[in-house]
């Protein structure tokens, strides 16, 4: 019996101490991904986060993170909630500034994004700017030129300017017959209005389109009579929506009941979600987005699977948070960063400066290029919704 | 005019939802003298539980979503009574009123955690049917709503004014502690008039959820709203004025929506209110002065 106790003494001992050195030897470099978990928009939070998690366990199982004694890190992820809400946002960025987070990915919101990358250094090196040395690397807030703020802010989005140009294009080019727009927008959501206003609209009419109007609703709106009667009063040929999921399928019903038939229904990037094919699968049938994320490929299939086991879903944004930990972490190898608490400061910089660097980028659909002002120039696509699914359509690149 | 008469007929229809969840609120009102503010999002929530149907069976016949929508509103008009009013010492109004707007927000947040944001499908009922007259045409689910309205206004003052219950709910809004002397238990014909309005709420949501297409959490503080103002226009504690205003601010909303647009669209409805509430406080239906 005291041979027993000795032996199980001996082996809680041994893996005591063989706990404590992998423990000591082990280091690990914590990136913090933050957006929106609470309200309406929780799924792109959630999404986020499993895909942040997934890559960073890819990324573990495959050995980690290089540091420049030589040594391995692992990535430890941790994701906060900033309830699509610019002062939580705010907060939120001056908490993780004070954890031993090397970066931030994230936020969720452009409402959100704006704001908080005015409250980053504007320019590196301004001894008279104390705004927050973090380097911030946006994943899903999508309006456009928004990275331009802060010398600190970069963001792997895709450009809506660059692909709903092509859309319009490729609109205009397979169907020549079609001569007219008319726009649906979202009034009250700073992403819906900034897409139709400064970008589909624009773009339409770059194209060669007459755009004869728009009708306009809110977030939080139900009955969509009056704006269907307006768009089947304009009669266009094609007609942007640019709108979240709730009003779009509110819209798409309203137009069943009066019978509203456009020749081709285009949609908003962040359409191109579940959220629509599980809240109207049947009205949505034909809608044409652009996307940055379909699983076309052996790598992407593989993140969209990796994303699933953590229960999240994969799109273009949550792919886009997928890709980031993967630029990240190419970057810490580059840049050499140590990996010391003590550095941290040196370390975030030395991430900054490798992602302003970087030209190009790998992504799930091909080569990112990296612009001046900190944003992508990302690969995509033309999806529509079939049989409650999203599908390809057509690939311009 | 055609445009301005046609939005205002969409706004009227559309108006019997308001009139749903007016009723709720007035009822309540009517027996305790208190708002509940979590009523439109219990009955969105009971709407959401007539969905879990589908998730046992794909296939469920529609009215089991309804009958389901119904009982479970029943059922969260109980848990409703009992966590913000059961408890909670009635002789301070801001109690209970801060209660139900916890409740209001707690609902809300159920509803995104367990469904993760996505609105839902919800069959439809007369979706098809649009009935036209010349150029003026007509939902036919609107008009299934607004029967539904006629139909719960008629139910209620046949359970006010005919039955034993509906005499004790009287007595006990008139009279609480009068009511109390005479042998009705007040705490009981209080819950039974949640039960009541719960089952009413139940049915609405899953009217509006039909009507709409969709459920989303983001129904619930605009049906809140619309239902306080529909309340103090109809006049608080009026059955029949939850109806004619729910109807009236529908057309007033689709209305000033076609003239001065849909971001000034509710400025004007509140406006609508402040008029009513400075010039006619009782509301279009306002109970007589009684004995009390």
């Amino acid at each position: 019996m005291k041979r027993i106790a000795l032996a199980v003494a001996a082996a809680f001992a041994a893996t005591a101490y063989t706990g404590s050195g992998v423990l000591a030897q082990e280091k690990t470099i914590k990136i913090t991904g933050f957006g929106a978990k609470t309200g309406i928009i929780r799924l792109f939070g959630i999404n986020s986060e499993a895909a942040m998690l997934a890559a960073a366990e890819v990324i573990n199982q495959q050995g980690g993170v290089k540091l420049a004694d030589g040594s391995k890190a692992n990535i430890a992820v941790e994701f906060l909630d900033d309830r699509c809400n610019a002062e939580e946002g705010i907060s939120v960025i001056r908490r993780i500034y004070g954890t031993d987070a090397l970066a931030a990915v994230g936020p969720t919101c452009s409402n959100v994004a704006e704001p908080l990358f005015g409250i980053l250094q504007k320019k590196v090196d301004d001894k008279g700017d104390s705004g927050l040395q973090m380097p911030v690397f946006t994943d899903v807030a999508i309006k456009g030129g928004l990275a331009k703020i802060s010398e600190w802010a970069f963001r792997n989005v895709p450009s809506e300017w660059t692909m709903y140009s092509s859309l319009y294009y490729w609109l205009k080019t397979t169907k020549p017959e079609w001569k007219t727009v008319y726009g649906g927008v979202e009034e009250d959501f700073a992403h819906s209005r900034a897409s139709w206003y400064a970008v589909m609209k624009d773009r339409a009419a770059a194209n060669g389109y007459a755009v004869l109007g728009e009708s306009k609703w809110l977030l939080n709106d139900s009955n969509f009579a009056t704006q269907v009667r307006e768009m089947k009063k304009a009669n266009a040929d094609i007609l942007s929506i640019a709108a979240h999921p709730f009003t779009t399928c509110g819209l798409l019903k309203e137009m069943k009941r009066q019978n509203y038939k456009p020749k081709v229904l285009v949609g908003l990037t962040s359409t191109s979600s579940l959220e629509v094919m599980q809240g109207c699968p049947k009205d949505v049938e034909g809608m044409i987005i652009p996307t940055s994320f379909a699983p076309i490929n052996k790598e992407a299939k593989f993140a969209a699977e990796q994303t699933a086991k953590k229960k999240g879903s994969a799109d273009l944004h949550s792919m886009a948070a997928w890709e980031n930990m993967f630029i990240l972490k190419q970057v810490m190898e580059s840049e050499r960063i140590s990996g010391d608490k003590s550095q941290l400061q040196v370390d975030r910089r030395k991430i900054r400066d490798g992602l302003a660097k970087l030209k190009t980028t790998k992504g799930l659909l091909g080569v990112t290029k990296r612009t001046e002002d900190r944003e992508a120039d990302k690969p995509y696509l033309f999806v529509h919704a079939k049989g409650g699914n999203w599908v390809v359509l057509h690939n311009p690149l | 005019m055609l445009d301005f008469l046609q939005a205002v007929l969409d706004g009227v229809l559309f108006g019997a939802i308001y009139a749903l969840i007016g009723i709720g609120f007035t009822l309540v009102f009517g027996v305790m003298h208190k708002i509940n503010m979590a009523y439109a999002a219990a009955s969105i929530g009971g709407a959401y539980c007539g969905l879990l149907v589908l998730q046992v069976m794909a296939d469920a016949p529609v009215w089991l979503v309804f009958l389901c929508a119904f009982a479970s509103g029943g059922l969260l008009g109980y848990l409703v009574y009992l966590t913000c009013f059961h408890f909670i010492p009635l002789s301070s109004p801001l109690a209970t009123l801060m209660s139900t707007v916890g409740m209001l927000l707690l609902i809300d947040e159920i509803i995104v955690h367990s469904t993760d944001g996505r609105p839902q499908n919800h069959p439809a009922v007369f979706d098809e049917v649009m009935l036209r007259a010349g150029e003026f045409s007509m939902r036919g689910d609107l008009l299934f709503v607004f029967a539904v309205a006629v139909l719960c206004m008629i139910a209620l003052l046949l359970l006010l004014y005919r039955t034993r219950l509906g005499l004790a709910t009287r007595a006990v809004s008139q009279q609480p502690v009068a009511a109390q002397l005479c042998g009705i238990r007040v705490a009981r014909v209080n819950a039974l008039t949640f039960v009541v309005t719960g089952l009413l709420g139940g049915g609405a949501g899953a009217l509006i959820g039909a009507s709409v297409g969709t459920l989303s959490p983001l129904l619930t503080l605009p049906l809140t709203v619309k239902g306080l103002i529909v309340t103090v226009i109809g006049g608080l504690g009026s059955v029949p004025g939850a109806i004619v205003a729910g109807l009236l601010v529908g057309g007033f909303e689709n209305a000033f929506q076609l003239f001065r647009g849909v971001t000034e669209r509710d400025l004007y409805v509140m406006l609508l209110l402040f008029v009513f509430l400075v010039f006619r406080p009782g509301g279009l239906f306002a109970a007589r002065g009684g004995r009390d």
